[in-house]
């Protein structure tokens, strides 16, 4: 660390500070560009759930694009929410404050029982203001109009080479996203997310909110908040030697046998799980989706073999050294020996 | 280097550095690394002072060793307020100052290697070795993988995408992420 700027001698550094305030005038432009970007990033988490709106999205990544009808209703505190596909198998997801129901395409080769959260859940980021400022550097990209909305642009452009840049439209009077894309260092498209269509602020009528889909359901309630303890609980047996800076714990759902944990810095999202190897054997690489990038990779640790596997809307080479610093601690914790 | 060495270049910065540090400093094992610290911290300062190097690309260790061991014209100067523990205290608001002058982009990248070392580092401080980001990374096509295969990658997917959905408070975006995630096997 360079002390030598600042030394021993307070006198110095604080010429120094005083030089740096000075720095600060320069770019006043750019600082408040920083702070309406700030303010409408504010205004992003409440406004997805806390508006009233229907409408088409379409989601696109990889070779892959869904398009998906939504509703969306908000009322005396309560969210709910239906969502069916509109192309491929259908099926639809259903959500009532924390009570959510899945009916999803037979054709899907996935057990959804695995996956639907049993465990306590948290809305981690609608109500932890991240300081994304510091890790991303938000500028305020013009207005635009999508699904004939007005709309505001802003671009977050990643400070450092772990994390993907994102660039988000927010309609203006609402502040619900309608448009995002996530894009690599070389400023290509990875992941897009857009309303085709869309109605704010509608009084949407129950009946919006019914399955109508025939097919295996599934349901489950969301638990209330985990205490941030949950978290050092569920990484019992394994510590993580590295994450890129900015990325917190957050709350997860605990399904399966799988140890998950979930970090976020308030846009990209990762989760790692260590498991016992099973059966399977898996190569060791990462895979991309979008902007979704999955890394394996199996770490021995006695006469146990554990699976590591870090998936996230992470660069290939960020979720490898995610992976590759998870250090097993205790194998009898993990369910090692079990099996 | 370790932060005693790290001390004596801060105060050969300021010209008050004692002459048993200097000697420790010129023999340690790696010149290179002092060196480049050195040229770094005068870069920081030069930009700090709006100014250009004069010491770039310059080695002053062997002035530096003549003027110790008596060759030179002017005594070193001994200065025995030199104190570890003070040093340390400004360690953070360093470090903290210097990363958010560059943020803000007075003079970035000017002079100093982008390999993420020196002032660079307290943005990305928490990473291992550099030479691990560039290692190039073996690509799983996700059409190669067997059923067994693609159904363990797809429950962590779902999972993962879970967390999205409700845990992250982004809504419509997860559940698209969740359902994507189940179809991408069609």
């Amino acid at each position: 660390m360079p002390q030598a700027l600042i030394d021993i001698r307070r006198c110095r550094a604080l010429s120094v500070l005083v030089g740096l305030l000075l720095t600060f005038v320069g770019p006043l432009a750019a600082a408040a560009d920083e702070d309406e970007a700030s303010v409408w990033l504010e205004r992003l988490g409440p406004a997805l759930n806390m508006t009233s709106y229907r409408g088409v999205f379409v989601y696109a990544r990889g070779e892959s694009v869904h398009s998906m009808q939504i509703a969306h209703r908000y009322s005396d505190g309560v969210v709910e929410e239906r969502l069916v596909l509109q192309d491929g198998g259908s099926g639809e997801i259903v959500r009532k404050g924390m009570n959510v129901v899945c009916v999803l395409p037979e054709t899907g080769r996935v057990q959804l029982d695995q996956v639907i959260p049993s465990g306590p859940f948290a809305e981690a980021f609608t109500s932890q203001l991240m300081p994304v400022n510091r890790w991303y550097r938000a500028e305020m990209k013009g207005e635009d109009r999508v699904a004939g909305y007005d709309v505001v642009s802003l671009a977050l452009t990643a400070k450092d080479p772990y994390r993907y840049s994102h660039r988000l439209w927010l309609e203006k009077s609402t502040g619900l996203l309608v448009k995002s894309h996530v894009r690599n260092a070389d400023g290509e498209v990875l992941e897009q997310f857009q309303f085709t269509s869309l109605h704010i602020g509608e009084d949407i009528p129950d009946s919006e909110f019914e399955i109508r889909t025939q097919g295996r359901e599934i349901s489950r309630t969301l638990d209330e908040p985990t205490p941030a303890a949950s978290v050092v609980q569920r990484m019992n047996g394994w510590q993580l030697g590295w994450r890129p800076e900015g990325f917190m714990p957050a709350a997860a759902p605990r399904s399966g046998k799988g140890r998950a944990v979930a970090f976020s810095d308030g846009l990209a999202a990762f989760s790692v799980f260590v498991e016992p190897a099973g059966p399977v054997t898996m190569p060791t690489g990462a895979s991309k989706i979008g902007a979704t990038t999955v890394y394996m990779h199996q770490v021995k640790e006695g006469d146990n073999a554990f699976l590591v596997t870090v998936v996230g809307e992470l660069p290939p080479q960020t979720a490898r050294q995610v992976a590759e610093s998870v250090r097993i601690k205790d194998s009898l914790a993990l369910g090692g020996g079990e099996s | 280097m370790d932060d005693r060495l790290r001390e004596t270049l801060s105060a050969m910065m300021d010209d008050e550095a004692d002459e048993l540090s200097v000697r420790r400093l010129l023999s340690h094992d790696s010149q290179d690394e002092v060196r480049a610290q050195w040229q770094r911290w005068q870069d920081v300062r030069d930009l700090m002072h709006d100014g250009h190097s004069p010491a770039h690309g310059m080695d002053v260790s062997v002035a530096v060793r003549e003027l110790l061991d008596g060759r030179g014209s002017a005594p070193a100067r001994p200065d025995p307020a030199v104190q570890d523990s003070k040093a340390g205290r400004w360690h953070w608001p360093a470090a903290a100052m210097v990363a958010m002058a560059l943020l803000v982009g007075f003079g970035a990248g000017a002079g100093w290697d982008s390999s993420g070392a020196g002032p660079v580092q307290p943005v990305t401080a928490a990473a291992p070795e550099t030479s691990v980001q560039n290692q190039p990374i073996r690509e799983i096509a996700l059409q190669g993988l067997d059923e067994e295969q693609w159904e363990y990658m797809s429950r962590y997917l779902l999972e993962h995408a879970q967390h999205n959905s409700v845990g992250a408070g982004r809504g419509a975006v997860g559940y698209a992420r969740l359902v994507s995630a189940n179809g991408v096997g069609y």
